[in-house]
């Protein structure tokens, strides 16, 4: 922890010219915080445009690739961009390409395949991809991961359903194969490839890459083990919607790891056409929907039954809530889901600099405030992954509100 | 039959309309107890809704009624013929008090205990809710039959906020609920629901909000004569199976629900009332 903090300060005398940006955005955060009245927003109104928004945002995570296709894991205040995160170059892919036909960008699609490139370049011979930030050099004590060779897979089968090469494919049943060897019979991973050595709710999104991987290939061994996967974790949500088993020492439950576990287990449950997962997850998405809705804000880390939790925000974490509730919508048709996600986003996009320099416009950091417990004075690339996907779902789904659309969804009578 | 009337501020139009409504119906409220309007949520909460433009103009019709610029009418036009007077038209509760002689006092929030006391000291049989706090125990449970509120939607299908907004783009009839008041959103027992007759004349969410809220006005002062009377009885909310709490629209689907209300024809009325 100080060699950590010391790493930080010494980057930032390094840099002297990011003093005035950190003092600025410190300022900035502590004169927002003394005199918002957040109980009093509702967030009902667009006072920043979604579609520059997500411009905004994808510029970000465009300027933190790198020249060999690794997209950089943060722009820290203090010591500028890190070096390029395996996991979220991996599952940034899709958006990438999402963004690249919402828009008709070919940027977009050039930089996911520049990444996509990176990725196979890393794999490991086992399959698996390892875990942690990559900075160019060889290391020898690197570790396999599942939750990072998930979140790669998901790139890896989004890149080949976009661009067909085979040894994309040969590379995703590669990562395939490792993950379902190391999975226990209880579905679940534990042991050197897991994060802490134990098992955790969250590798539900593991469960979804490995879902679409079949989907994808037409390979049923993959479905079985992500459904496994699925079982396991289902069972371990409670009645009032709390999901045990996130498991991290040492950190708080963080929404973004809750909104983890809600995300994988929804989409994996819509691609395995799984009643159960969809209706554990409504449950779960319905109780913080309410929290945000009362409170106008969803806290950044909760304790057990959603009781209390730390009073900062966790960014990350409510753009992965507006995806959460976004897709229920699109399942059930209960406007609610979308109203709540239209006004998360609202709140997002204030609190997302429009103007800044690089690293800074358009990024989502980790914490609001800046110095919150959740990757304090920095801007997070899988934060813009999850706030651009929010934005992208949202342009996606307006049609379906228009009149004649809404003669079609259910009433809640 | 003792009638109180809680207000969100001295100047409301519905308040003041309601007091009248009920005077009228030979219900003459014992007093009205309102939020002052130098309170610095109410403040707060009146610029989140209209700005700061919308709130100096409120405040340049209501304070300076004879001001070249401000409006000269009412604000909501269906309570017009309720507000109207030999000598105008009644801009606050105490003008109304000073025509039908009751009280009007005014605190900085409803659940305090100076406010109850001063309830107490009314000894209401009934509390007509027309704006002000989110109600607790302690305030719930002065009057001697309860807190009476004009709910803008029908329950149990569309509780909370935006109500008449969600009723369109859910398909639900729109209407009003007259219920007493319980510690849940909108959730204690229905006296009467009214499903309203004029929706496919309304051209605008406001003006379905205003024809909503005259509507209310007027069906509330029945009620309480059949409660008076021992004619009309509240029948407890039962269908929780779905949770039908709204909440505040977002300005987009608004504008869905606005399209709707225009293009489409709804269907046809019904009316329930218990007894």
């Amino acid at each position: 922890m100080i060699a950590k903090a010391m790493t930080e300060g010494i980057g930032l005398l390094r840099a002297p010219q990011r003093i005035v940006p950190l003092i600025g955005k410190l300022v900035s955060d502590r004169m927002r915080i003394s005199f918002e009245q957040r109980h009093l927003y509702s967030y009902a109104t667009i006072k920043r445009d979604s579609g520059e928004a997500l411009n905004s945002s994808l510029r970000w995570v465009l300027d933190a690739q790198r020249p060999d296709g690794g997209i950089a894991a943060y722009y820290s205040l203090l010591t500028g961009y890190s070096a390029a995160y395996p996991e979220v170059t991996g599952y940034i892919v899709p958006t990438l390409y999402d963004f690249s036909r919402a828009k008709d960008d070919q940027g977009a699609a050039a930089a996911a395949e520049r990444a996509t490139g990176w990725l196979l370049s890393l794999q490991m011979p086992t399959g698996a991809f390892p875990g942690g930030l990559h900075d160019g050099f060889p290391r020898g004590d690197t570790q396999p991961s599942v939750f990072n060779t998930g979140q790669i897979l998901q790139g890896l089968v989004r890149a080949h359903a976009e661009t067909n090469r085979p040894e994309i494919l040969r590379a995703a049943i590669a990562a395939g194969n490792w993950l379902t060897d190391a999975q226990h019979a209880d579905g679940s991973w534990s042991g050197p490839g897991a994060y802490q050595g134990v098992p955790h709710t969250y590798y539900s999104m593991v469960a979804w890459a490995l879902a679409a991987l079949s989907e994808r290939c037409g390979d049923r061994r993959y479905a079985l083990a992500a459904e496994k996967n699925l079982d396991w974790v289902v069972a371990h949500f409670r009645p009032g919607g709390w999901v045990d088993g996130i498991n991290l020492k040492g950190h708080p439950n963080y929404l973004h790891f809750i909104a983890y576990v809600l995300q994988g287990v929804l989409e994996c449950g819509i691609l395995r056409r799984r009643n159960d997962s969809i209706h554990s997850v409504t449950k779960s998405a319905w109780v913080l929907l309410r929290k945000f809705e009362t409170n106008k804000c969803l806290r950044g880390s909760y304790e057990a039954e959603f009781n209390s939790g730390q009073s900062f925000t966790c960014l990350t974490g409510n753009a992965q809530m507006s995806c959460v509730w976004l897709r229920l919508f699109e399942v059930n048709g209960d406007l609610r889901y979308l109203n709540a996600a239209l006004k998360m986003n609202e709140m997002l996009k204030q609190l997302i600099p429009a103007r800044g320099r690089r690293g800074i416009a358009g990024g989502v950091s980790g914490s609001y405030p800046i110095w919150g417990r959740y990757q304090p004075l920095r801007y997070i690339s899988w934060g813009n992954k999850f706030f651009s996907d929010a934005l992208l779902l949202e342009q996606r789904l307006k049609p379906s509100t228009e009149v004649s659309a809404l003669e079609a969804l259910p009433c809640a009578s | 039959m003792r009638i109180v009337i809680l207000s969100a501020s001295i100047y409301s139009e519905t308040a003041c309309a309601m007091a009248v409504r009920m005077a009228e119906s030979g219900f003459v409220p014992v007093g009205a107890l309102a939020l002052s309007i130098t309170d610095r949520g109410t403040l707060l909460r009146k610029l989140g809704q209209w700005g700061g433009r919308g709130v100096l103009r409120y405040a340049r019709t209501k304070l300076i009624p004879h001001c070249r610029d401000a409006q000269p009418g009412v604000n909501n036009p269906y309570l017009e013929p309720l507000l109207k007077h030999r000598n105008g038209v009644f801009r606050s509760l105490r003008q109304v008090a000073a025509c039908y002689a009751f009280a009007v006092e005014t605190c900085r929030d409803q659940n305090s205990p100076d406010a109850i006391a001063r309830l107490k000291e009314w000894s209401p049989d009934l509390v007509i809710f027309a704006g002000g706090n989110i109600l607790r125990k302690p305030l719930l449970q002065v009057p001697r039959l309860g807190v009476l509120n004009v709910h803008l939607g029908l329950l149990p299908e569309v509780r909370g906020m935006s109500s008449p907004e969600w009723s369109l783009l859910k398909h639900i009839p729109v209407g009003i609920t007259i219920h007493y008041m319980d510690e849940g959103i909108d959730t204690g027992p229905i006296l009467q629901t009214s499903e309203f007759p004029k929706v496919a004349e309304c051209g605008s969410l406001s003006d379905l909000r205003h024809r909503l809220i005259a509507y209310g006005v007027a069906k509330v002062a029945d009620v309480v004569a059949g409660v008076d009377q021992g004619m009309v009885s509240a029948t407890p909310q039962s269908n929780f199976a779905q949770d039908g709490q709204f909440f505040v629209m977002h300005e987009w689907l608004q504008a869905r629900a606005s399209e709707y209300l225009t293009k489409r024809r709804l269907p046809a009325v019904a009316e329930t009332v218990n007894g």
